[in-house]
């Protein structure tokens, strides 16, 4: 066998686990939501019934709560989103175009921050939030997640308006525009796909986090999504599969529609903020 | 000029202000508070709080259950990044070669990555159910029999590591391919003609190129393995009887049952042995030169 053929042969046999890999547990998901009676397969006489009645109920039934989830999932994760990129933003053009001291010091130590366990922060920040008084509401979040998802932001930003010429902004200085127009009016234009995988990231980022919204919020008027399917409970008592995968699917479709639609920005958004150096 | 330099700075720092100040307030000073609790005896429903220096620290280092989350957690992070590095390294080499499904392959890869981390978790977790869980179901048709997959300490261990390899394998997978991209094709060709074949190629081209991307990835996984907490939340909740129980988690349960003094002692360890890899990371990342 030459080298070619057992290449392909290698490839074949490798594309096709990995597609199974990646897909059988979503797969499942998908199937369960459908199915009748989640537990068909402990059954002696396997019976495969599908029905929608596991969407009706997630999205219908008052006790549940899941729309709520949902509404509060979709409310924080976007709030999150638009500051933070903002805000990185800003600090990002400062970086990568102005010398000041703790240029270097700045970036690497917010870097390190976005390392710590988030366990570090629970025992003084619960309290700090109970003080406020913001435990279940959205505040609860919001401000953990932007600080959360800062780090992330601002080193796909740095690594890409680092490639920006400084010709392009030192132009408009000299034509007599100021920082903020400079920034406003050249380098927000021309970065339109960093700040756009920026902003999916940092979504998806608050979209899923889960500690922060496990201690900071009790019940529907800010529990978010993950939090939601995590505590589970059916209206009986039972754990209610059949509804927890409906409501799984609904949530993680979107997602992975971006993702998938948008797979280019999220690829080149994980490898800036990882791989720096290289 | 100097006036000009002056008026730049002030304005750097006043771009950087609504940064750090969140990274302040809601990181760095929380952490600090953490450590300061730890130095108290803080129980809730106890009216005094009173400072006990290390003694919170002492009791934490001479119990067993904290030095057994140690063993878990590190033994977590140990092979679940081991797996996905060989895991994600195959993908990536899959996903390297020019195929005509490469843009559908890189897509299905992109999957678990988006899926959030408890969701998955509870798929999983109904897949490994004795009586209903697709695993027991295949595994009894094949004749291996059911296992009791969160039952027994050692198959729950290895059922989250799984999990959590299937989740995160995505990931290393696009670091490693921007590794792979990033190494010349001039250099296969060359030995190509020089007659090195494609597993001579692999090791002494491959593997020495992509060390430094490789070296990086493991490490920022590392780090993320060390802080594992959703998935074992959700499918053990540390179980059974605290087999899976890692440190952030250990943690965590000190929380819940009010002891804030020792959960912070805990988190303070935690952030320790995290912060030595993240100091790594940082200084093999070369972080520094790329801002230069």
């Amino acid at each position: 066998m030459n080298e070619e053929t057992l290449k392909k042969i290698l490839l074949i046999i490798g594309a096709t686990l990995m597609t199974v890999i990646c897909l059988f547990p979503f797969t499942w998901m998908i199937v369960i939501s459908f199915t009748r009676d989640a537990t068909f397969l402990g059954s002696t006489s396997i019976k495969f019934e599908t029905t929608i009645q596991n969407y009706i109920t997630v999205l219908t039934e008052p006790t549940l709560h899941f729309l709520s989830y949902l509404k509060n999932s979709i409310v924080i994760a976007t709030l999150v989103t638009l500051i933070t990129v903002s805000i990185s933003a800003l600090g990002a053009y400062a970086i990568s175009r102005i010398k000041f001291r703790g240029r270097l010091t700045i970036p690497i130590f917010v870097l390190g921050v976005s390392m710590f366990p988030q366990i570090s922060l629970i025992g003084y920040l619960f309290k700090f939030i109970e003080k406020l008084g913001w435990i279940n509401t959205y505040k609860a979040l919001f401000f953990p997640y932007v600080a959360w998802t800062l780090p992330l932001a601002l080193w796909i930003l740095l690594s890409y308006f680092l490639q920006l010429p400084k010709d392009l902004d030192e132009a408009a200085l000299i034509d007599g525009a100021s920082r903020v127009q400079t920034l406003y009016k050249v380098i927000i234009p021309l970065s339109a796909p960093a700040l756009f995988s920026t902003a999916l990231l940092v979504f998806i980022a608050a979209f899923n986090e889960f500690m922060f919204a496990l201690l900071f919020t009790t019940d529907y008027r800010a529990r978010t999504v993950p939090v939601g399917i995590a505590l589970f409970q059916g209206v009986h008592g039972e754990v209610p599969w059949g509804n927890i995968m409906a409501a799984s699917v609904i949530s993680t479709i979107p997602l992975v529609i971006l993702a998938l639609v948008f797979q280019r920005y999220i690829i080149s958004g994980l490898t800036a903020g990882a791989l720096k150096g290289e | 000029m100097h006036r000009i330099e002056y008026h730049e700075e002030k304005f750097a720092y006043s771009m950087l202000i609504p940064l750090l100040a969140f990274v302040i307030i809601f990181i760095i000073v929380p952490v600090l508070g953490t450590f300061w609790i730890s130095l108290h005896r803080d129980v809730t429903f106890f009216p005094t709080k009173p400072y006990v220096g290390f003694k919170n620290y002492l009791f934490v280092l001479t119990k067993r259950d904290f030095w057994y989350s140690v063993f878990v957690t590190v033994s977590f992070a140990l092979i679940s990044v081991a797996l996905e590095t060989l895991l994600g390294l195959s993908f990536a080499l899959i996903l390297n070669e020019k195929l005509k499904v490469r843009g559908i392959l890189r897509a299905i890869v992109l999957i678990p990555w988006a899926i959030p981390t408890i969701i998955s978790a509870r798929t999983w977790e109904l897949m490994y159910n004795y009586t209903y869980g697709l695993f027991n179901y295949i595994f009894t048709k094949l004749g291996i029999g059911a296992i009791n997959w969160l039952g027994t300490p050692v198959s729950a261990f290895f059922a989250i590591v799984l999990a959590d390899v299937w989740k995160t394998t995505p990931f290393m997978t696009l670091l490693l391919l921007a590794g792979l991209q990033a190494i010349p094709n001039d250099i296969y060709e060359a030995a190509i003609i020089d007659g090195a074949n494609m597993f001579y190629r692999f090791r002494s081209i491959t593997i020495p190129l992509l060390k430094p991307v490789l070296v990086v990835a493991v490490i920022l996984r590392t780090i993320d393995a060390l802080r594992v907490f959703d998935i074992i939340y959700v499918l053990t909740g540390g179980g059974p009887g605290g087999a899976t129980t890692s440190i952030s988690l250990l943690a965590f349960n000190y929380y819940n049952l009010g002891d804030y003094g020792v959960g912070s002692t805990i988190s303070i360890l935690t952030f320790v042995l995290v912060l030595s890899f993240t100091i790594l990371y940082l200084k093999i990342g070369k972080f520094k030169e790329g801002l230069r």
